[in-house]
């Protein structure tokens, strides 16, 4: 890249703001990274610690005939062999994300995926574990494998056959007059798109080490579990008949990405290891590795086949959206319906469009079930939607820059509420794609750039097109935890009312010590984000004490009662609310004693920088002296708990969708993208010669580490664009179990970003920030996608599914004959 | 049947001498252990991360007798006789940061920090090749290697930071 390296430019400063928000603070996570001392999963454990290994299924369908282990409990290093009737003989199914669905975490009966746990080892190490899963016999016998959507949603072969169905999930949401739109518009524009399954792989895999105490009969589980303190997603003392208080889940201080994969696949494992414990007495450590990860880890994400009208009239405006789509969720619907009715929270992106139909169907098929990942559905909607606006405007012959304009939601319009109740909270996004357009006009269409029109035309020449397609992308962000009850419901949703939300708040605690030092406490886990810096940040800010006073650590889910966590863009966000309340509630309590200790009235007195100052006589007592007096007492007025409670419930306009039970998002972030992409119509490659964007998520109270949120985020829709796709064949099984099938963006991959910042605060959250770290996972792959039908335009040909990978795009070029 | 893999009894334990970061070690180890597991379970150098155990992901890079390596695609009995290099071994006499974990640092080159230790010896065995590397070279001298997190964005500023500052006087 002999690119020079672009200014970025500085973001504006919202004056009212005090010092350390908006500061580039360094991260207090790195010293111990960067010198090998972070301990990750993989590092806990002791000398008592045995280790475990699992048989998994070679095939996709099939009855489990026999298993016979007694060649592998006579091996010397055997520790213990548990199958799927062992468990089922004392304990009960893992969490199903649809209650009529059971999942075992050893198969019982059947085996529906290749690659599904059908018998654990523990063993004296790794190694001989794996020895041992050697020398497990099974006799299965092969059952008709189904792994098309399509064909599964026929019910030919059914999966399940005490549901009787493959469709675990179905629901039509109708918003206005559809019909009557689609009847009276001037023009219909209808297409199919499909999106192949993909995921985010943490570079660590899911690991845990459990440990069973007989004396208390309750269990310490170390796992790099997301939502570790969830009570709702941790379901293990349900599952293993326990009290919750029982059963204490513990986050590594350091764990090596998630992007919402680590959810629910911890699940499995965290079981059978809590199981296994118990059973041996000692310790049992289970660390995924890379292959059945791939192959069975239970983290493939969103995997669609969609169907998506336009109403369009003359004039260009849109009138309606009709959208409808399969989702293979694999052999279990583990997760819920959360990721089909996410996009419902930005059904029509940045468009005003009045009238909407969504309809969504969950088919089962013989594969590894979805999990979480980043974006959680939106960016497939994202690429449906930006397509068909996309393909309509081309099919129209309108210019496909000025149509998107012509429909964009204005700002006098904010905040919006969108026609499936959720309210767009700030932005102006026709400006914010007419400063793109601006710079991309300034440096790449001038002599010299990138588009400029004379190389452009020579490149053609060669069998190189390039073009980009500027667009606005929304992140729906800070994400509730109401809506998504929506399928567990006994009465209908009609009967629901506005007082019967049940929001998680955010759980935070600070504790000064005589020292003047703060140790802050938090409900949930990390996974890279750096949580400890933004706390310590936050915290520093509001007590005015310096950063080095201040340490973060993490709770276990016993001391965590009713808390969401580390999901859906939450935290800046919860995290700001919470250390804005508490150290409100502090400040408070720190005036009333050093009130008693200077004899003088509490209204007089100020906190300052780490004191309480009474300005009549300068007297001033420290948070180290009054946290001393403090614990002379009974030390509860420096130790606090605070639940920081979820910004949406506060807005009235939320209430429509509370009611509904659809999805709320309390903050929604915003982006223009505009990737400039080169195809080379003989092999069918796309290359990003440089990717544009700009990125709005209100406040930034880290500017460093919102950009490299925005950089990963890129990089993974990047690599969704172009590069991932788990791949089966016809009986099932899996094609993409390495790291050389399954293709990760390397640096080789990834072009140079030009970042642009700008900051219109939210007006719902305490300082005007919202979440943002999924929005270039949601936008980058529909901006590849309409980036890549720019360039292909003068051939008259486009794209219609995800990943554009060579092999498809040369099959679809030669489909419409423009080459070869 | 499936293929039965070796048991304890099969394997003879082999004797090995490297030098870890400096420091001679001597230990006995299966043929089968992989240098990754070596470094981490065996000597507690937990800097070492396994990423994929199949060399493409990087984590687990180390340099044996200077050269990159991935240390999950070398048995230990093969670094018999090498001096091996860890991120363990990096810290300055006097306990500072290695100049290109404090570039890591400042330029916000990390996130969740599992690729962490395998792009800082990668970008050490880049720059005692190319001390003065182009984007082109630090993009061929690190493609073997995976971050997640970063968009790769900043690992460049890191990279050309301390380039930089190792040519200042």
């Amino acid at each position: 890249m002999s690119v020079e390296p672009e200014p970025q430019p500085v973001p504006a400063r919202d004056p009212d703001l005090s010092d350390l928000v908006d500061a580039s603070i360094r991260r207090v996570e790195d010293h111990r990274i960067l010198t090998g001392e972070a301990k990750y999963i993989a590092d806990f454990g002791n000398d008592e610690t045995l280790h475990a290994a699992l048989l998994r299924s070679p095939h996709a369908h099939a009855r489990i005939d026999t298993i016979d282990v007694s060649r592998g409990e006579d091996h010397p290093g055997c520790v213990l062999v548990l199958t799927g009737e062992d468990l089922a003989a004392e304990y009960d199914p893992m969490g199903c994300g649809i209650t009529a669905f059971e999942e075992w975490p050893l198969a019982v009966d059947r085996v529906r995926f290749a690659g599904e746990p059908v018998a654990l080892v523990v063993a004296t190490d790794r190694y001989v574990a794996e020895d041992v899963v050697q020398r497990i016999d099974v006799s299965y016998d092969r059952l008709d494998a189904v792994v098309d959507v399509r064909e599964a949603r026929k019910d030919e072969t059914v999966l399940h056959k005490d549901v009787g169905t493959n469709v675990a999930a179905a629901e039509v949401f109708e918003f206005g007059q559809v019909d009557d739109a689609f009847e009276t518009a001037d023009h219909v524009v209808e297409r199919t798109y499909s999106w192949e399954r993909a995921t985010g792989l943490p570079l660590e895999t899911a690991g845990v080490v459990a440990e069973y105490d007989s004396e208390t009969d309750s269990f310490d589980i170390f796992s790099n579990m997301q939502l570790h303190t969830h009570p709702g997603r941790n379901t293990l003392p349900q599952v293993l008949g326990y009290d919750p208080s029982a059963v204490r889940l513990h986050c590594p201080e350091d764990i090596g990405g998630s992007f919402g994969t680590k959810i629910t696949s911890l699940q499995r494992y965290c079981y059978l290891a809590a199981v296994a414990s118990r059973k041996i007495g000692r310790p049992v450590k289970f660390i995924e590795d890379r292959v059945e990860n791939l192959q069975g880890g239970d983290v493939h994400g969103s995997d669609r086949e969609y169907e998506v009208r336009l109403a369009v009239d003359d004039d260009g405006s849109i009138r309606g959206l009709d959208m409808s789509f399969l989702d293979d969720f694999g052999a279990y619907p583990r997760f819920s319906i959360h990721s089909v009715i996410k996009p419902l929270a930005a059904v029509c992106g940045p468009y005003d469009i009045e009238h909407i139909r969504y309809g969504y169907e969950i088919v089962l098929t013989n594969k590894t079930c979805q999990t979480v990942y980043r974006g959680y559905g939106m960016p497939q909607h994202t690429f449906a939607l930006e397509k068909i606006v996309d393909d309509a405007a081309r099919e129209l012959g309108i210019d496909q820059t000025a149509f998107r304009r012509r429909n964009y939601i204005e700002p006098d319009q904010m905040p919006f509420k969108i026609p499936s109740k959720n309210v767009y909270d700030s932005g102006d996004y026709p400006a914010a794609l007419d400063r793109l357009i601006d710079v991309i006009d300034e440096k790449e269409r001038r002599e010299g750039g990138l588009l400029d029109p004379s190389t452009v035309a020579e490149r053609r020449k060669e069998g190189k097109y390039r073009g980009t397609q500027p667009s606005v992308f929304l992140e729906p962000s800070t994400g509730g935890n109401d809506w998504p009850d929506r399928m567990r419901m006994e009465d209908p949703i009609e009967s629901f009312s506005r007082d019967q939300v049940d929001e998680p708040p955010e759980h935070f605690r600070a504790e000064v010590h005589p020292d003047g030092t703060v140790t802050a406490s938090l409900g949930t886990d990390s996974a890279g984000q750096g949580h400890q810096t933004l706390v310590t940040q936050l915290l520093s800010d509001e007590l005015g004490i310096p950063i080095d006073d201040i340490e973060v650590d993490y709770l276990h889910s016993g001391q965590v009662p009713n808390e969401m966590g580390s999901a859906a863009s939450r935290m800046t966000v919860m995290l700001s609310g919470a250390v804005a309340g508490l150290s409100q509630e502090l400040t408070a309590n720190l005036k009333r004693l050093a009130a008693v200790e200077m004899d003088c009235p509490v209204e007089v007195l100020e906190y300052e920088r780490g004191a309480v100052i009474n300005p009549a006589d300068g007297a001033r007592l420290t948070l180290g002296e009054l946290a001393t007096v403090d614990q002379e007492d009974d030390g509860t007025l420096t130790s606090l708990t605070h639940e920081y409670g979820f910004p949406g419930t506060d807005v009235d306009d939320f209430d429509d969708a509370y009611v509904n039970k659809l999805p709320i998002f309390a903050t929604t972030a915003f982006s223009v993208n505009a990737p400039i992409v080169e195809v080379d119509v003989e092999t069918g490659a796309v290359d990003i010669l440089r990717y544009y964007t700009l990125h709005d998520a209100g406040t930034a109270v880290n500017p460093m580490m919102l950009e490299g949120q925005v950089h990963g985020a890129t990089a993974h829709g990047i690599g969704l664009a172009l590069l991932q796709e788990f791949q089966y064949n016809d009986i099932g099984q899996p094609v993409t179990t390495t790291l050389f099938d399954y293709l990760l963006p390397s640096i080789d991959n990834i072009p140079e970003m030009v970042l642009l910042q700008s900051e219109t605060p939210s007006p719902f959250t305490v300082n005007g920030s919202k979440g943002a770290a999924e929005g270039g996972t949601i936008a980058a792959p529909a901006a590849v996608a309409i980036s890549v039908n720019a360039a292909l335009e003068p051939l008259d040909s486009d794209i219609d599914r995800i990943p554009i990978s060579p092999k498809y795009l040369r099959a679809r070029l030669r489909g419409s004959g423009s080459t070869e | 049947m499936q293929s039965e893999g070796p048991t304890i009894s099969d394997t003879h334990l082999r004797d090995i001498d490297v030098t870890l970061n400096g420091a001679d070690h001597s230990m006995a180890v299966e043929p089968r252990l992989k240098l990754s597991d070596f470094l981490r379970d065996e000597v507690g150098l937990r800097s070492v991360r396994v990423g994929c155990e199949h060399g493409v992901c990087g984590a687990c890079t180390v340099l044996v007798d200077g050269e990159c390596i991935k240390s999950c695609l070398m048995y230990a009995v093969e670094a018999d006789g090498a001096s091996i290099e860890t991120v363990e071994g990096l810290r300055q006499d006097d306990g500072s940061l290695h100049p290109i974990q404090e570039s890591f640092y400042l330029e916000h080159a990390l996130q969740c920090g599992f690729c962490t230790s395998g792009f800082i010896m990668a970008a050490k065995g880049l720059l005692e090749s190319r001390p003065d590397p182009d984007r082109r070279a630090i993009r061929e001298g690190l493609a073997g290697n995976i971050c997640q997190c970063t968009g790769y964005q900043n690992i460049y500023r890191a990279v050309e930071r301390v380039a930089a500052d190792m040519e200042e006087p």
